[in-house]
């Protein structure tokens, strides 16, 4: 019954949606060419041009680095890299922890936004709210912050009295640790693209089926869960990405039990002094590349199977009555944010308040010396915070304002280039963020022909990094937004003589405005913490918080680092806070943690 | 012939000036000075700020990072043409005779070495030692028992209780490797026996001192200054010094053949093995490469912390066979 009602309202395939543009010949279009038509090519070069730019450009020059090192064409680093079972281990180590982390991360995320988004649980926002937050704490520390937990070491488990002995072996130095912490870390990138795209569900369809008589549950299996598959599809590419390219955990996690990962075994090439480095540096990154693209296209490929637009103009469907249910669901739910953010939290503070690591916190003991220190005495600190929060802010805004005309393209326009253009966005997110700074430092070493201005060695090369690693985080969501469009309205205005410009400002942006406000935010947040990149790119004045808390972990004063840590989350929640004063100006639905 | 003898005898001519030039006097060094670094950030500032003081006319412009961040940057200036960095001040030699091989270190034959610890810099004099920085062992101080020797650890005892910096992912940690697997009473086996005691083998220093301090593992493969810092701000730590003796790196200073402002490469070079330069080492916790300046304040008095020598150039040849050998070993 509702699954019928689903289908019937998405009758015609895509495919024959897009045929009239994609298949008519070049020439009829050149005939065809009004100056209308003249301005789409026009913004639809200038986009494909900016990702070839962003995605294809820096990587590029790093593997014409790995095959023609200094200009001869070589396959030597090829052979090598492929030749050794290390690569093959390492492939096989990143495939099963990206897949596993993927799908935990995918079964968290999924239950929480349907909780949020569909049932009539109290504290809502507070849940949206907490649920995202662990984004904003690095992946590396997270991972600390659960091995002490569950260690000898740990706090917890020595007042339960079940700490156990000195030197157990930590269960989560292993593929599933890695899992585990990865699938926590990613969940919330599942459940942000999620939770904005729940919200255009339509509340008709779902009436209609419970008057049916529906069970709630078939109302979930075919009604919800179908419409809501480009979402949701969009939300495994990303976290399947994100944990392909992730350092930090495995870093942690991996290295003691030697289970070595594509990231960790980049950076273990570039620790081990060989001639040649970058070659080999740069092929393992094409794997890397490699992976993510196939892993793209399989989500492409499902997702051309059918249509999922639903009609534009639709009331936020009526919450499902838990009645019974509805108190062990919110005990359900705070659990798993009492495991997922206070425990990493908790950890963070305690460091942060004590004088050394391993000094137990007590009355006595306690200091704040370590905010002192980061606040007063380390200008670095200071300006870090200024930087990251700019730079960050900054990519935020620019990515999404480049994504809708992108995605309005990509979707609606599809041809071959288009889905190349697609896929080449995936690459520089995939690559650990060492591979993107060098890619980039070749880039921009040179002044740059033409203009003569040199980026390097300025926040600019920062923000270019900034942009190309994290476009996919915008544009992800914003293409599920697109994907869930009836396009009627569209339509309507461009009979009506509206060209593409004003489309897009008067009825594309306030329609994809939540799912984009999600992307501004999962860009803000993770680049707010982001290491690796500028670890290689900053210079004096153009410290990020990363570089500074890198420095500080590094030198082995994690309790300075701790301290860092806490003012950053701090910071971020007030600044999310904030948002609440302007969110009567914004469109509904643009703050995820706003009913 | 002419010519060749005419460009031999100009060149002489040139050596001849700038002899007679000799090092430049402090005063008249200026300019831009760029510093690339993996001291522990508190280091590198002093460091700088120090120098500035003795060479007010010269602006140092410092990236700091972690030696294999460092070392990437490098090699991406080194492809791309355009080195920028005048100085280089990097934790060990390894590094230093990797670029020293590819021809990228500019020699300093009038670099005060008289003093200096030997073997803590090249005998070419492109590369100086800054410091010892000696590897000992870390205890927790909840520890069960206190081992003497590198050979204790490999005792039943300390079963599942050992971390070590992994030398796969540590420069400083390779050198370690390269120099007490060449030990006849260490050697391999050695690392065998750690192997099957359960050592792990962690990312770097620090996760080696949060591991000992937090008391996750009760031992630590461990540099000296990080355990007696965390020491003297109240961690349960100590250190132990081994008798076989004490792998150390030298955090060497060098310049580039390809560095912008050479005079003030050499007056920093000049500064850091310098009395106050080393003096300053020591008072930031390092045994400075110049005994005669004093020893840091958690050396323990009058005592000789014997060496374990290393020869930087064989490391640097066998590593690849070493970190192939020692990821199989541990990736069992």
């Amino acid at each position: 019954m509702g699954s019928k009602t689903a289908t019937s309202l998405t009758p015609e395939s895509t495919a024959d949606d897009t045929s009239i543009t994609s298949r008519t010949s070049t020439l009829l279009r050149l005939v065809a060419l009004t100056p209308k038509l003249f301005e789409d090519y026009a913004l639809l070069t200038w986009l494909v041009g900016v990702v070839a730019v962003l995605s294809l450009l820096p990587l590029a020059r790093l593997v014409a680095e790995g095959i023609a090192p200094g200009g001869t064409l070589s396959t030597d680093a090829i052979a090598r890299v492929l030749a050794s079972p290390t690569t093959w281990t390492a492939t096989g180590h990143s495939l099963l922890t990206a897949f596993g982390g993927t799908l935990l991360a995918v079964l968290v995320g999924t239950a929480v936004a349907l909780c949020v988004g569909l049932t009539d649980i109290r504290g809502r926002n507070a849940v949206v709210f907490c649920f995202v937050m662990p984004l904003l704490i690095a992946p590396q520390v997270v991972a600390l912050a659960w091995l002490q937990s569950f260690g000898p070491s740990s706090p917890l488990l020595k007042m339960l009295g079940a700490a156990p002995a000195m030197g157990s072996r930590n269960p989560l130095y292993s593929a599933g640790g890695i899992i585990l912490v990865l699938g926590v870390q990613y969940a919330p990138l599942v459940f942000l693209t999620l939770r904005a795209a729940l919200r255009t569900l339509p509340q008709e369809l779902i009436e209609a089926a419970l008057a049916g008589g529906a069970p709630p549950r078939r109302v979930l299996r075919t009604i919800v869960l179908p419409l809501m598959t480009p979402p949701l599809l969009a939300g495994i590419a990303l976290s399947f990405v994100s944990c392909l390219g992730n350092f930090g955990i495995p870093a942690l996690l991996g290295i003691p039990g030697n289970y070595v990962v594509l990231p960790t075994l980049i950076y273990q090439r570039l620790a081990g002094l060989g001639p040649g480095v970058l070659s080999e540096v740069a092929v393992l990154s094409m794997l890397i590349g490699a992976i993510a693209v196939l892993g793209i296209v399989a989500q492409e490929s499902m997702l051309r199977r059918r249509d999922f637009r639903i009609s534009a103009a639709t009331i936020a469907a009526r919450p499902f009555e838990l009645r019974r249910l509805r108190l062990p669901t919110e005990v359900a739910l705070w659990t798993l944010i009492g495991i997922v953010l206070v425990l990493p939290l908790c950890a963070l503070v305690l460091t942060s308040l004590v004088p050394a690591v391993g000094v137990s916190l007590s009355a006595a003991t306690a200091t704040l010396d370590n905010f002192r220190f980061v606040l007063f005495d380390h200008a670095a600190a200071r300006r870090a915070f200024v930087n990251s929060f700019g730079l960050s802010a900054t990519a935020a805004v620019v990515i999404v304002a480049f994504a809708i005309p992108l995605a309005y393209f990509l979707v609606w326009r599809r041809s071959r280039l288009l889905r190349a253009v697609n896929l080449v966005t995936e690459i520089p997110y995939a690559v650990p963020g060492v591979v993107l700074a060098i890619a980039a430092i070749l880039l921009f070493l040179k002044p740059l022909p033409l203009v003569g201005v040199t980026l390097y060695n300025t926040v600019w090369i920062i923000l270019f990094c900034y942009l190309a690693r994290f476009l996919v985080l915008g544009l992800r969501p914003v293409v599920a937004g697109y994907h869930q469009l009836d396009r009627t309205l569209e339509e309507a205005s461009q009979i009506a003589g509206a060209r593409l410009p004003r489309r897009l400002r008067t009825v594309i942006v306030p329609l994809v405005a939540p799912t984009a406000a999600a992307g501004a935010l999962l860009i803000f947040l993770t680049a707010f913490n982001e290491l690796t990149l500028s670890a290689l790119l900053w210079s004096s004045g153009s410290e990020t918080l990363g570089v500074v808390f890198f420095s500080f972990q590094q030198g082995g004063d994690s309790t300075y680092a701790a301290a860092l840590g806490v003012l950053t989350v701090i910071v971020s929640v007030a600044l999310m806070l904030s948002t609440l004063l302007v969110a009567k100006r914004l469109p509904p639905g643009v703050l995820p943690w706003r009913d | 012939m002419g010519s060749v003898s005419r460009r031999a005898f100009m060149s002489a001519l040139a050596l001849a000036a700038m002899a007679a030039a000799g090092p430049a006097p402090a005063q008249d060094v200026k300019g831009k000075l760029v510093l690339y670094t993996s001291q522990p950030e508190r280091d590198a500032a002093q460091t700088v700020a120090a120098f500035r003081k003795a060479h007010p006319g010269v602006d140092v412009e410092v990236f700091r990072s972690g030696t294999t961040e460092v070392m990437g940057k490098l090699a991406a200036e080194f492809a791309g043409g355009q080195p920028k960095p005048d100085v280089l001040l990097i934790a060990d030699a390894a590094s230093m005779e990797a670029l020293k091989n590819d021809g990228r270190l500019q020699p300093y034959p009038e670099a005060k070495v008289d003093g200096l610890a030997p073997g803590s810099f090249d005998p070419g004099k492109t590369y100086f030692g800054s410091k010892l920085i000696t590897t000992g062992i870390a205890v927790n101080t909840a520890a069960k028992s206190r081992p003497a020797s590198w050979a204790d650890l490999a005792k039943p005892e300390y079963k599942g209780q050992i971390a070590m910096p992994s030398p796969l992912y540590s420069g400083a940690a390779a050198i370690m490797l390269g120099t007490m697997t060449t030990r006849p009473d260490l050697g391999w086996s050695f690392f065998e026996k750690l192997k099957a005691d359960d050592a792990v083998a962690v990312r770097g220093n620090g996760a080696v001192l949060t591991a000992v301090a937090s008391g996750e593992k009760a031992y630590g493969v461990l540099v000296d200054f990080m355990a007696f810092n965390a020491k003297a701000k109240g961690s349960p730590i100590d250190f132990v010094f081994p008798a076989e003796g004490l792998p150390a790196v030298t955090e060497p200073v060098a310049m580039l053949k390809t560095a912008q402002n050479p005079a003030a490469a050499r007056a920093f070079v000049d500064f850091i093995l310098s009395d106050e330069g080393q003096k300053l080492a020591s008072s930031m916790g390092y045994i400075p490469a110049r005994a005669s300046v004093g020893m840091p304040s958690w050396y323990p008095a009058g005592a000789k912390i014997n060496l374990m020598p290393t020869d930087i150039a064989k490391v640097v040849q066998s590593n690849s066979d070493n970190l192939k050998r020692f990821a199989e070993l541990f990736g069992k």
